[in-house]
């Protein structure tokens, strides 16, 4: 029973807390800014680990009834820049709006290829972030993803 | 750049007439007749002498590719079912060829295993003058059963039926490459420019016959004056007015047949950019990407639209009209395509006035499918989209768009194996693609696909002739289908050369830049040493991103290749070894060849060929002068 509870608690991360609120900069129990070792432990009991690329990491999700992918990007000091997660194609659906207050939210591109970004402030990591939505249906995403700014990816290929 | 030939302009000028022409032909007669070969199908035994003959169906019509042909009005298809198993055929070879009448007339010949959606396993492509066209298949390593000849109208009159020939053969003679090697000249940028110079990326206008390059923060325009031998050449400075300032990944895209030459400079989520007509003399500065594009190792390239030909318009009139609707907005005639990646995955967004304005950015593939750092945009001749990566999985792969960047197919390139330079892509005026990679071990490859990407063929090792077994940055362009210019850096030195040099010993080569050249469809490979007297670096290229240590990465990520309206190859290469020491060691095979022998230099650098035949065999009568 615990085993089923646990997840299903953090999996709120996912949904909006109230309508107008931001939504929060983690998903599936992912926190931006998060240790490397953290974000590990976490990532771990939700999945397995597929693929790294340029500090870059692919985890399979092995329960989750939404999401069949979670990618997570970490900074130089490997914390958590970035998660994204990607839809199960046959998977339970989820809609922009799950993730937060549309009217909050900058809508683009169009028709089979739409985008809604939410930009917000972190108050406890005292850092800004995006939230990403994007799909090619109109209603339910495809994926998404919080992005912390102003930090740059573990291994970036600056020039 | 897009990789189509001065002859593809005209042909395309001249498909809307001759598909006019056709089309009112074709829609007199489609209701009554039935185009095919004649007879459709053959049955061959293993046995030499085995033998079948056809007549083609005797269309005319004009295509830019297999991909754009509509059977029955412009192509026509041949079964051959070889009977009983693979090893019954040792020793032997299955030869198809079509003859026909006409030099001026243009058919072109692909053999699919199975039907027509299989793979294409070999394929004739030559451009005229040619009045035949001929493949040789080894069933033991095909297979038996089915195969499909395509026999495609690339540019035919009216009154010049084909006829064919399919037998079963002993094994023509093998055939090393024959002919003359090109050379080629170096042009180092004069003191004062291009001295800040990773990275290049270069371009040409075939309507100026100029040169445009860039690297870091210099956009550099190149004239040769052809009037002395060997030509001299102009460098000029001509940057864009907000790609000189401090940002990151630079690139440049000329489109060879518009003459458009865009800059960009990586600014954020998206590139500051701008555009000129007039290799640098005024810019337009544009939007810069696409939308919400992503942050890391953008690319821009261009080409055709993809867009339905009249043939394909009577017959699949809906999609063509959808297809339509991601065609020019505006009287700037070619498509400009942004890609990027962020987050996880990689995006693709059109511009469809010319690079002004790009539309929300389309998903390409996520770091599910390969890695998230691609090589850069090609487009073929039809308006097909090409991205190379050097990571799909156990393989490097091939991201293909068939619809102006509206969706993307993961192609993995069989039989190669990833590696950490990124790979390039060179596309055939007829749509073969040539790819070209470092393998994992270090060995300079390139591979040849004749269906989008689908299946590979002929992955040949062309640093053999130098015993190159560490290469890095590959840089792929193709002219004539047959033809195509394969640039790298190698060095014949074994070990870690592209590594953080950490050994117990720095690692120990020296570098030169190398062309590889096929006037024959990537069947056999012209390997020339470019620099022959002049390294390009002592000791490791790192090819590690940001993780490098100091001195080991001052050539970053990547050198470019382009040919020009005559069919000469030039290529942009950062030269890291510029002193009289440097170069005097690097001409010593008994001296110290490491990372502390190097200038550390990053000097603007251009390749120009100075003899052999090009890469577009309509100029052969004009021999190259150096």
């Amino acid at each position: 029973m615990q085993r089923t509870v646990i997840p299903a608690l953090l999996l709120l991360g996912v949904a909006p807390l109230a309508a107008g609120r931001q939504p929060a900069p983690r998903i599936l129990g992912l926190r931006l800014g998060m240790s490397y070792v953290q974000a590990r432990s976490r990532l771990s009991e939700i999945g397995q680990f597929k693929s790294e690329d340029e500090g870059q990491q692919v985890w399979i999700l092995s329960h989750d009834q939404r999401y069949q992918y979670a990618i997570v990007g970490f900074d130089h000091g490997r914390r958590v820049r970035y998660i994204t997660v990607l839809a199960r194609p046959d998977g339970k659906q989820v809609s922009y709006s799950d993730v937060g207050d549309l009217a909050n939210a900058t809508r683009s591109g169009g028709p089979g290829n739409l985008r809604y970004t939410w930009k917000a402030h972190d108050e406890i990591g005292g850092f800004e972030y995006l939230v990403i939505a994007k799909g090619k249906n109109h209603r339910y995403l495809d994926r998404y993803a919080v992005k912390r700014l102003g930090v740059e990816n573990e291994r970036e290929d600056r020039d | 750049m897009s990789s189509h030939t001065a002859s593809n302009v005209a042909r395309a000028k001249r498909l809307s007439l001759q598909s006019g022409i056709i089309l009112a032909l074709a829609g007199f007669c489609f209701a009554t007749l039935v185009f095919a070969a004649t007879p459709s199908s053959s049955t061959l035994n293993p046995v030499n002498g085995s033998s079948a003959t056809w007549a083609g169906s005797g269309i005319a019509g004009a295509t830019t590719d297999e991909t754009t042909c509509v059977d029955g009005t412009d192509c026509d298809v041949y079964t051959i079912t070889l009977t009983r198993s693979p090893a019954n055929y040792k020793g032997l070879v299955l030869a198809i060829s079509i003859s026909h009448q006409v030099s001026l007339n243009d058919y072109d010949l692909y053999v699919h295993k199975g039907g027509l959606t299989g793979p294409v396993i070999a394929s004739s492509t030559n451009g005229i003058p040619e009045t035949s066209e001929a493949v040789v298949i080894d069933p033991t390593v095909s297979g038996t059963g089915l195969y499909t000849v395509h026999v495609v109208d690339s540019n035919v009159a009216p009154g010049d039926p084909y006829s064919g020939v399919a037998a079963i053969t002993t094994p023509p003679a093998d055939s090393p490459a024959h002919g003359t090697a090109p050379t080629y000249a170096n042009y180092q940028s004069p003191p004062g420019l291009g001295d800040s110079s990773g990275e290049p990326s270069i371009g040409a206008n075939f309507n100026s016959g100029r040169i445009m390059t860039q690297a870091v923060f210099d956009t550099l325009q190149i004239t040769f004056n052809t009037n002395t031998s060997p030509a001299t050449a102009t460098w000029l400075l001509k940057d864009g007015p907000n790609t000189s300032i401090t940002t990151l990944d630079p690139i440049l895209f000329t489109d060879s047949h518009t003459g458009r030459t865009i800059v960009s400079q990586l600014f954020g989520t998206t590139s500051l950019s701008a555009f000129t007509d007039n290799d640098g003399e005024t810019y337009t500065v544009s939007q810069g990407g696409g939308i919400a594009s992503g942050v890391d190792h953008e690319t821009v390239g261009g080409g055709p639209f993809r867009l339905c030909t009249a043939d394909q318009l009577l017959v699949t009139p809906v999609p063509c009209a959808q297809s339509a609707v991601r065609g020019p907005l505006t009287q700037y005639p070619h498509a400009v395509y942004y890609a990027s990646q962020d987050i996880g995955d990689a995006e693709m967004a059109l511009s469809q006035d010319g690079g002004l304005t790009y539309e929300e950015a389309h998903p390409m593939y996520t770091l599910v499918d390969c890695g998230g750092l691609h090589g850069h945009i090609k487009v073929s001749s039809s308006g097909i989209v090409y991205v190379p990566n050097k990571s799909c999985g156990s393989t490097q792969g091939l991201i293909v768009s068939m619809d102006n960047g509206l969706t993307f197919a993961v192609q993995p390139v069989t039989g190669s194996t990833p590696n950490s330079s990124d790979p390039s892509v060179g596309i055939g005026s007829k749509g073969r693609v040539y790819f070209g990679y470092v393998a994992g071990d270090g060995h300079p490859h390139i591979t040849v696909s004749d269906d989008q990407g689908r299946s590979w063929h002929n992955d040949l090792d062309v640093g053999v002739p130098f015993s190159i077994r560490n290469t890095v940055f590959p840089e792929v362009v193709a002219g004539d289908n047959d033809r195509a210019s394969f640039f790298f850096l190698g060095t014949s030195s074994a070990g870690a050369g592209t590594g953080a040099d950490t050994g117990p010993a720095p690692f120990d080569g020296v570098w030169h830049g190398y062309i590889a050249t096929t006037y024959n469809g990537g069947r056999t490979w012209f390997t020339v040493d470019a620099t022959p007297s002049d390294p390009v670096q002592l000791g490791v290229i790192c090819t590690q991103g940001t993780t490098c240590p100091n001195g080991t990465r001052n050539l970053l990520d990547f050198n470019d290749i382009t040919v020009d309206k005559v069919g000469r190859v030039f290529t942009a290469y950062t030269d890291g070894c510029i002193t009289a020491a440097c170069i005097a060691k690097g001409n010593n095979p008994t001296a110290s060849h490491t990372r502390l022998d190097n200038d550390q230099a990053t000097k603007a650098t251009i390749t120009r060929q100075s003899t052999g035949l090009g890469l577009f065999k309509t100029q052969d009568g004009t021999r190259l002068q150096p």
